[in-house]
Order: C-alpha cells, then sequence, then structure tokens
C-alpha cells in the first residue's frame, strides 16, 4: 500500500508518452531509406525531361471526351469535356449528386470546378470546401476523361511520327494492372527518346478513404516517375499500398517500353 | 446468541490446507501487456518507411496514439470482464485501480488521437489548424465508419466526465454506473473505423486478424463471465433473503438461503455483488463481504448503513429473491505465506475478518484480532468474535476511543508491545483509507515486509 501521488503519476505518463512518441517518429527517415539505395544504382534522369510530349503534335485531338463514372457517396460525377487542339476548352459534369443538399452543393461546386479545369489543363485542381466528395469525384473522372483526350493524342502523334520518320519517338506505354488490396492499380507512360516524359494512373483504387489516398498519392508518384526516370521511387506514406502497386505497375511499363 | 453462524470446523476443513501461497500473477500479467504494446508500436513501424515533413509527423503521432487507444481500449473493457484469475488472484481493488487508470490513460490517447489525426488531415488538405472543425465534419462525411466514431468518441468523453472525481461525488451511483455501461457501445461504434480506415490493418492482414482476435477474445470474456456465469450461479443456487438481523446500531446482517452454496466455491475473505430484487433496489448492484464462512444453506453478508443502498437493507423483508455475483476478491487463506496471522479490522471492516478469523487455518495462538472502532458499542459481532476466539484459542484485541473521544495509539512500539513476534505474522487488514494507511505504516515500522501485508481498498 505505497502511498498515491496522482499529480505525479500524471506529469510522468504523459512525459513518457510524448517523449516515446516524439522519439519514434523523429528516428524514421524523411525518404524511404530503401528506395533511395536502390535509387543510387539506377541510372538518373534529369528533370530536363519533364518536357510536354505535345510539343509539335498540333492539331491532333479534336471534340468531346467523357470521363469515367465516379460513384461517390452522394451519387454519380461524369465529367465531359470538349478538346480543340489538345486543349480543354470547355468542361461540364454529366453527372453529378442531386437530392437534399446535395443539389445545392451540385450547383455551388461544378460550375467552380468547370471554371477551373479549363483553366488549370489538369485534374490537379483545388476541391471546392464544402463539396470536398464531389470535389474528389469530379476530378478522378476529368482525370480520366484527359487520361482518355491524351491517348487519342498520342496514338495520331504516333502515327503522325512514323509517317515522317521524325526523331522524336514519342510512344505510350501501359503496365499491367496490379491488384491491391484497395483496387487494381495500372500506369501508363508517355516515353519520349527513352526517358519519361509522363506518367499517369489509369486505373487507381476507389471508394472510402481510397479516394483521399489516391488523390493524396497518384499525382506524386506521377511526379516521382518523371523524375526518377525508374520505378525506384518514394512511396508515398499512408498510402504505402497504393505506392507498391504503383512501383509493380511501373516497373511492368519500363519493361514493355525497353523491350 | 441468535446471531451465530457456528459450522466453522465444516469451513475450517475446506480451507485446512497446507499453507502454500500463491504469487499473484500481476507482474507477468503486466509484462505481457507491455510486449502488446510494443508490439503495436513495431506494426506502426514496420509500415512505416518514412515520414517526409511535419505534417507527416502529426499524422503518424495520430495513428500510433490512434493504434495505442485502440489496444489499451480492449484491455480495459477486459479488466472489467470479472475474469476469475483477476479478480480472485489479482484482486478485484487493484484490478478496478487498474480499469481507472487505464482508462484515463486511453481517453487521452483518443482525444489526443482525434486532434492529430483531423490537425493532420487539414494540412494535407491546405487548411490550417483552424480548420479543425470543418476537416473533422469533413471526414465524418466522407470517411467510413467514421460518423459511428465520432458518435463513441463522444461517449469515451462523455464517460470520462462523469467518472472524474468532483463529478461522480455529485452524481447518484446508478447514473454513474448506467453511463459506464455505455462503453461498450462506444468500443462498438469505433471499432470498425479502425479497421476500414487503420493504415496499418488495410497493409497488413495479419493486423487484421490480430485485432479481431483480441476484440473478439474481449467480447467472449464479457459475454462469459458478466452475463452467462451469473445467470448460470443464481439458477442454480436460487438465493433469497432469509433474515435481516440489527447487529449494532447502523449495522445490519442479511442471511441469504439458497441451495447447494458450498458449491460456489466462495472462501472467507471474499465478497459477492449483490443485487437484491426489491422496489428501488433491483438497478444496482453492490459489493458486500461476507462476515461468515459460507455454508451449504446459507451466507451472511454484515453491512454499515451509510449510503442509500445500504441504509434500504435494514427494510428487506425475508422471501426476497437475491442476483449475486461472485465471488469475488484474493484476500483470502491463498495469500498467507506464514503460520501466524494477524487480522486488523477497522469498523465495518470486521466482515470479511471475522470471516477469516474463523476460518484461517491454525492452532492455538497463531490468530490474533486487533479491532478497531469508535466505542464498544460500534464493535459489531463482539460476541461472535469471543465465541470464536474462545473456542480456537486465537488472540482478540479491540482498540476504541477513549471516553474523551481520543483515538487510541496504534504506533510500531504499541503493536510491537501487544505482539512481540509481530515481524513473523502475515496481517490482512479492512477498513478506511486512512486507518489503513495508519495501520500499515505502524506495521512497516515494526518490521513487518510489505508483501506480507494483504490489504483491499476500494478507493480509487
Amino acid at each position: 500500500m505505497r502511498k498515491s501521488h496522482p499529480i505525479r503519476r500524471v506529469v510522468l505518463a504523459t512525459a513518457a508518452t510524448v517523449s516515446g512518441v516524439v522519439l519514434m517518429l523523429s528516428l524514421k527517415p524523411a525518404s524511404d531509406p530503401n528506395a533511395e539505395a536502390a535509387g543510387g544504382t539506377a541510372p538518373q534522369q534529369s528533370a530536363a525531361a519533364q518536357e510536354s510530349p505535345q510539343g509539335g503534335a498540333a492539331g491532333a485531338g479534336s471534340g468531346t471526351v467523357d470521363g469515367a463514372v465516379v460513384q461517390t457517396q452522394y451519387g454519380n460525377v461524369q465529367v465531359r469535356l470538349t478538346v480543340s487542339n489538345g486543349k480543354i476548352t470547355k468542361a461540364d459534369a454529366v453527372q453529378a449528386p442531386k437530392g437534399g443538399t446535395s443539389d445545392q452543393k451540385t450547383a455551388l461546386a461544378v460550375p467552380k470546378l468547370n471554371q477551373e479545369a479549363v483553366a488549370e489543363q489538369s485534374a490537379q485542381i483545388d476541391s471546392v470546401s464544402g463539396a470536398t466528395y464531389t470535389s474528389t469525384g469530379y476530378k478522378k473522372s476529368l482525370q480520366s476523361a484527359i487520361d482518355k483526350m491524351k491517348a487519342s493524342a498520342g496514338a495520331s502523334q504516333g502515327s503522325g511520327s512514323s509517317q515522317g520518320g521524325g526523331a522524336s519517338q514519342a510512344k505510350t506505354v501501359t503496365g499491367k494492372v496490379v491488384q491491391t488490396q484497395y483496387g487494381p492499380v495500372q500506369v501508363r507512360i508517355t516515353v519520349s527518346n527513352g526517358k519519361i516524359t509522363k506518367a499517369d494512373a489509369v486505373q487507381a483504387p476507389e471508394g472510402g478513404t481510397s479516394d483521399q489516398k489516391t488523390a493524396l498519392a497518384v499525382p506524386k508518384l506521377n511526379q516521382e516517375a518523371v523524375a526518377a526516370g525508374s520505378a525506384d521511387i518514394d512511396s508515398v506514406s499512408g498510402a504505402s499500398y497504393t505506392s507498391a502497386g504503383y512501383k509493380q505497375s511501373l516497373q511492368s511499363a519500363l519493361d514493355q517500353a525497353g523491350g | 446468541m441468535t446471531t451465530t453462524l457456528a459450522g466453522g470446523r465444516a469451513a475450517r476443513r475446506q480451507t485446512m490446507r497446507r499453507i502454500r501461497p500463491r504469487r499473484s500473477p500481476a507482474t507477468a500479467l503486466l509484462l505481457a501487456v507491455g510486449a502488446g504494446a510494443v508490439g503495436v508500436l513495431w506494426l506502426w513501424w514496420h509500415n512505416t518507411p518514412s515520414i517526409a515533413d511535419n505534417n507527416g509527423k502529426i499524422l503518424n503521432a495520430g495513428r500510433i496514439t490512434g493504434l495505442l487507444a485502440g489496444y489499451l481500449m480492449a484491455l480495459v473493457v477486459l479488466q472489467m470482464a470479472r475474469v476469475p484469475a483477476l479478480e480472485r488472484r489479482v484482486g478485484s481493488d487493484r484490478v478496478a485501480r487498474w480499469h481507472a487508470m487505464s482508462g484515463r490513460y486511453t481517453l487521452s490517447l483518443i482525444v489526443a488521437h482525434v486532434f492529430l489525426t483531423m490537425w493532420g488531415y487539414a494540412l494535407q488538405a491546405g487548411k490550417s489548424l483552424g480548420d479543425i472543425v470543418q476537416q473533422t465534419i469533413d471526414s465524418i462525411n466522407q470517411l467510413p465508419d467514421m460518423g459511428k466514431a465520432a458518435i463513441g468518441a463522444g461517449l469515451f468523453v462523455l464517460i470520462g466526465l462523469t467518472s472524474i472525481a468532483p463529478v461522480r461525488r455529485r452524481l447518484p451511483y446508478d447514473t454513474w454506473y448506467h453511463v459506464h455501461l455505455l462503453t461498450y457501445a462506444a468500443v462498438f461504434l469505433t471499432f470498425w473505423h479502425q479497421i476500414t480506415t487503420g493504415n496499418d490493418f488495410a497493409v497488413e492482414p495479419m493486423a487484421k486478424t490480430f485485432w479481431y482476435a483480441l476484440y473478439g477474445v474481449v467480447t467472449a470474456l464479457v459475454l462469459w463471465y458478466r452475463i452467462l456465469t451469473p445467470i448460470r450461479l443464481n439458477l442454480r443456487h436460487r438465493m433469497r433473503v432469509e433474515a435481516v438481523i440489527e447487529e449494532t446500531p447502523g449495522i445490519v446482517s442479511v442471511l441469504i438461503g439458497g441451495r447447494k452454496l458450498h458449491r460456489m466455491g466462495a472462501e472467507a475473505g471474499q465478497f459477492f455483488r449483490w443485487r437484491f430484487l426489491a422496489p428501488g433496489m433491483r438497478f444496482s448492484s453492490h459489493p458486500y463481504s461476507l462476515s461468515a464462512a459460507p455454508r451449504p444453506d446459507v451466507l451472511r453478508i454484515t453491512v454499515k448503513a451509510i449510503g442509500d443502498h445500504s441504509a434500504r437493507l435494514r427494510e428487506l423483508t425475508p422471501g426476497t429473491r437475491v442476483w449475486a455475483e461472485g465471488p469475488y476478491g484474493a484476500m483470502t487463506a491463498q495469500r498467507r505465506s506464514r503460520g501466524k496471522v494477524l487480522l486488523v479490522a477497522g469498523g465495518v471492516g470486521i466482515t470479511p475478518m471475522r470471516a477469516l478469523f474463523e476460518t484461517l487455518p491454525g492452532a492455538s495462538g497463531d490468530i490474533t484480532l486487533l479491532y478497531r472502532a469508535n466505542t464498544t458499542q460500534d464493535l459489531a459481532l463482539w460476541d461472535e468474535l469471543a465465541a470464536i476466539a474462545d473456542d480456537r484459542g486465537a488472540r482478540l484485541m479491540y482498540a476504541v476511543n477513549s471516553p474523551d473521544g481520543e483515538r487510541p495509539d496504534i504506533s510500531a512500539e504499541r503493536l510491537k508491545q501487544k505482539l512481540p513476534d509481530i515481524d513473523k505474522h502475515d496481517v490482512f487488514m479492512c477498513g478506511p483509507a486512512g486507518f489503513a494507511q495508519t495501520v500499515y505504516e505502524a506495521l512497516r515500522g515494526a518490521g513487518v515486509p510489505a508483501r506480507r501485508i494483504h490489504h483491499e481498498s476500494f478507493e480509487m
């Protein structure tokens, strides 16, 4: 029956917990050591490889493109793009959540998102606060529409360069589909002069937290793939599963491009 | 002597076994709990290759606190599952104190987890700490099972608030207890978001299996020991109030009859949680020690009317149905390591001591009982104690206030003077916290090692 010291116990427990957590956090490196070591041996490509593959392909790809239907908790979202000369000239939501507060949110969010899509020419647009779910769905559908648009542009570009026998050997390679626990991941890369100029995820996990994680992780992974020029890229913390699938699919795409 | 319960011989035979102290499994259990915590932290370590920036640090701190909270939450519930190994070997009082301590700690972890995770998500979405409320609402709307988790976290905070000492003192016991029962709902509600949004469980199927196993085992133990075991016990023994006897002003004994009561395996020094199915009493159960060795046909509790519930016991009519859960408590003959035993009782703390005094095996002169009360009128059960002392050649001493109200001197010197070989004794003690503290210090001063002072206290 020792005397109890409640205050002392509270202070001790708090100090021990806080210092334990801080210690563990500070022992973790800022980037994955394994990936770094592997990256050292792999041929590094300069960031200058990040130039637009669409440079000489003016005139390729006009008309409308529909993105994938993305299911959100409130309803489906589907984006339709009007494309002219490889540029997005108009963006619309063919489907958007309806009913209850969703009407209000859709009315508020969709015009903003349409505007941003045209302005940014990419799916990296800001979410509309208060309509995060619709925004996330919109961005994903937009991304898939852009993927389709680029794919058709790439195809016409590919045929054009083979006709002209030009120096630019840009081609699009799609990696194999890798099944993760959250859903399939598939990477498509555009390779020009043996360098990755662009990387996209054609498929990525959807639904639940996966939407958030995908939205967070995929753009980073795309960027890293272009920067590294190889599949030795860092995993995105908090989305290790998607990252692993992405790297595998990327590797298979690189294998195809090399062969 | 209508109140005397003889029949000590049969009971003494039951406890008459070789003195073989059983070590409390507390240390081993604490080590196992610590190893589990290390495993949980390893899971995080293993699944986290790197942390890029401060935002990542905040999110990962949220993950660590969340993982630990999820682990400890299961153990906090387990501590109240009335598992015999905990109730009878470690001791109900000690387990209750662990429960209170780890409950407070777990609640702090939950609050830290919610705050850090929402802060981290807000930063990730390009917002600042100020948008944490909006971020929380967004997350509840967007993430699976997060609405449930939010309700569960709210319940945990409510349960925590009603358990803060000053609040709890002002609340009726029943209110506090029923709010506390919401813990089960809160644990259920918060469990699912751990599985569906927890990074470590998504990435590591083994971890998910382990988590299901942990919560599954705890659920099974709670169902078994808190629900099925009491139902079986009460169906088998069918207890009813047989008589209510006033021992001294303010102290009553309740005799409880039933079938084959010796089969419950209760020992002197243990208690049951009693629920009397009488108007106004059926919704709460209270722990009272047996004040006599259990007999096949009757059990006895002796209670001082201090609270609302104990005051009502006086009005119980014979024939009232009784619902009991138990036996619980580790302050039994099993704790004993020496031939000689000193029992120290303060006030109504005499109840378990009275049962032990009757049944502890020992030769003439081995057993001594020191009984402290305010006045000689307050020495409940005194005639019985005197008869037992006579019968088995045990020593019986009392200490009361002097006529002018001065407290008796219970000091190391005085104890040594009365019992020169006190340092060769095992001491069992039961009484109010202040009294127990005084006696404990006196005993330690008189050379009794701490491990041989056996004390049960339900003060938190």
